[in-house]
């Protein structure tokens, strides 16, 4: 090969592999794609299933909706000390739940499947998730900047995500130990180092896996999976599910000042 | 004193000189007018992080209010970061910019007499709270409808074809704006923030706002609004650095006409990342001020 005809032999690759994504649209479903080629992930996404009161096999009872584990293979590996602290949040969940009684922000990965719909909004360099429980959002910065050194904890943490393939890969760190990861007692602490996968399916479905690891408390990182589904309803948008107010509402509006502090 | 006035002068005098032959070139008149770079679908990009300034509604002999920062309450202002916006000019880009209330020109609101009176008699009953429903908004923790937001907080502006998205970092307000042309959503739908729908009108986004609540309060001396409130804002990148802003409040159950409030948005430091405001999260205001806590268990704010 001539060094002349480097650059057009380079042209005919370039093309051929350009073919190749192409390919692989079709068999993925013709997901949506931005102009930079990647998978555009933009729009409201909800959970059909019942995780966010117990992520492992269970059987109904009131308000309590029945469901099959999202665990891979069935359980939580927790440590002994860790598996006691859990039966004791279940025994209290009705009062101590942090998310679904004190209206706390719900961290990650509970926020995901908490039964609302969250809104996807990807551009280049950051993707906001924004979801309708309590208004919680994250931003999860794809320009390949990492974890900040030295932040505190933040209830729903600090995410940095990076694509593999049609994947969206996101880290999640600085996590408050004081969420948990369902109604059902199941917790971190604060070592809580959680992996999010984001693969599209289809147009509107996506695959959402989580892995979660944590020394303190689990004896191995362990993975749920669980698909999220593309809300298509004419109009489709997010409202307000404002927890902490209506709480305050129930609580307090027939209290009586005890007095003002100094 | 004169001499230095006088040289201004000359050189006012052949800045216009230049200025007025500036216009006999097209295209130096199209480059003298700023234009906001654009995005993939050809509207003005505002995206970035922004300082919004100037912003509220001040009102002239207005009745006292002795409230501090959750004066009301006596508590604390709740556990925050970030609550310094670094911008990327000094503040005087600001001087000479409209802020505040620019109509009525006065700043004397255009109240409803009877919403005048009540108003009057609502705000000595929130020092202390005579319950609940005298509590300053902010102290609950409630997002803050259109005018109340922290403005020692960043914002940050995100833009995708069919969308304009507004992110405070204070209580991580999100309002994500279509601007596909949808209608409201349907009147008994209420929120805190209302439901935006956006359009563009040239360089200016115009955002109209309905379904409001009328659980926020607009301002110090305004303390709660009703849910006909309607506002329209206009948002213009009149400079690299500047937002210019305006919002017209309407609120037919408490004033006789629209009030018209200016304020900037100033580019911030291009490394602003917004962190996370989780007021209720940390708050112990309602729990003092009530002698219980919010809930029931072991979990509590602030520990």
């Amino acid at each position: 090969m001539t060094p002349k005809r480097g650059p057009r032999f380079k042209a005919v690759l370039a093309m051929l592999l350009s073919v190749i994504p192409a390919v692989g649209q079709a068999q993925t479903g013709n997901i949506p794609r931005g102009p930079d080629g990647k998978p555009d992930l933009s729009g409201v996404w909800q959970v059909l299933n019942s995780a966010a009161w117990d992520l492992q096999d269970h059987t109904g009872a009131l308000n309590f909706p029945p469901g099959q584990s999202v665990v891979e293979g069935g359980t939580i590996p927790y440590l002994p000390a860790a598996a006691a602290k859990q039966r004791d949040n279940f025994e209290h969940r009705e009062t101590d739940d942090p998310a679904e009684v004190t209206c706390y922000l719900p961290g990650v990965p509970r926020v995901t499947y908490m039964p609302f719909p969250f809104e996807i909004i990807q551009t280049p360099k950051v993707i906001v998730f924004s979801y309708e429980f309590a208004h919680a959002r994250r931003h999860v910065f794809t320009d390949g900047s990492p974890h900040p050194a030295g932040f505190p904890d933040f209830w729903m943490g600090d995410s940095r995500g990076r694509w593999e393939g049609d994947t969206l890969v996101v880290d999640v760190t600085n996590l408050d130990e004081r969420t948990w990861l369902d109604h059902a007692g199941n917790f971190h602490s604060d070592a809580l180092h959680v992996v999010e996968r984001y693969t599209p399916i289809d147009a509107s479905h996506l695959m959402y896996e989580a892995t979660l690891e944590d020394p303190k408390v689990f004896s191995r990182p362990w993975k749920i999976s669980m698909p999220l589904y593309r809300r298509i309803d004419k109009n489709v948008k997010i409202l307000e599910y404002e927890c902490v107010y209506y709480l305050q509402d129930k609580r307090y509006s027939n209290a009586k000042p005890v007095g003002v502090p100094q | 004193m004169n001499a230095v006035l006088s040289r201004i002068s000359v050189a006012t005098a052949v800045l216009a000189f230049v200025v007025t032959a500036v216009p006999l070139n097209g295209q130096e008149k199209a480059a003298a007018k700023y234009v906001a770079p654009r995005t993939a679908d050809n509207h003005p990009d505002m995206q970035g992080a922004w300082a919004r300034r100037g912003v509220g509604l001040q009102e002239a002999n207005a009745p006292s209010t002795p409230l501090g920062d959750f004066g009301s309450t006596g508590q604390p202002y709740p556990t925050v970061f970030n609550t310094g916006v670094f911008t990327t000019q000094d503040r005087s880009v600001l001087q000479g910019r409209p802020a505040g209330v620019i109509d009525p020109a006065d700043r004397v609101l255009p109240w409803r007499p009877e919403a005048d009176a009540a108003r009057r008699a609502f705000i000595p009953k929130m020092i202390p709270p005579a319950s609940l429903a005298y509590v300053e908004k902010a102290a609950r923790c409630v997002l803050p409808g259109p005018l109340e937001a922290d403005d020692r907080h960043p914002y940050q502006i995100i833009q995708r074809p069919g969308y304009f998205v507004m992110m405070y970092e204070y209580n991580h307000v999100t309002r994500v704006i279509p601007t596909d042309g949808r209608a409201h959503v349907g009147s008994n739908i209420r929120l805190f923030m209302g439901d935006p729908v956006g359009h563009w009108e040239g360089e200016t986004l115009v955002v109209d706002t309905t379904n409001f609540n009328d659980k926020t309060s607009l301002g110090r001396t305004v303390p709660y609004h009703s849910d006909a409130l309607h506002t329209v804002e206009r948002f213009t990148r009149i400079d690299p650095n500047i937002l210019d802003y305006q919002i017209t409040i309407e609120d037919p159950k408490m004033f006789t006409r629209p009030i018209k409030i200016a304020g900037t948005f100033q580019a911030a430091d291009p490394k602003t990342e917004l962190m996370e405001f989780a007021c209720a999260e940390g708050s112990q205001v309602l729990p003092n001020v009530f002698g219980f806590e919010l809930a029931p268990g072991r979990a509590q704010a602030g520990k």
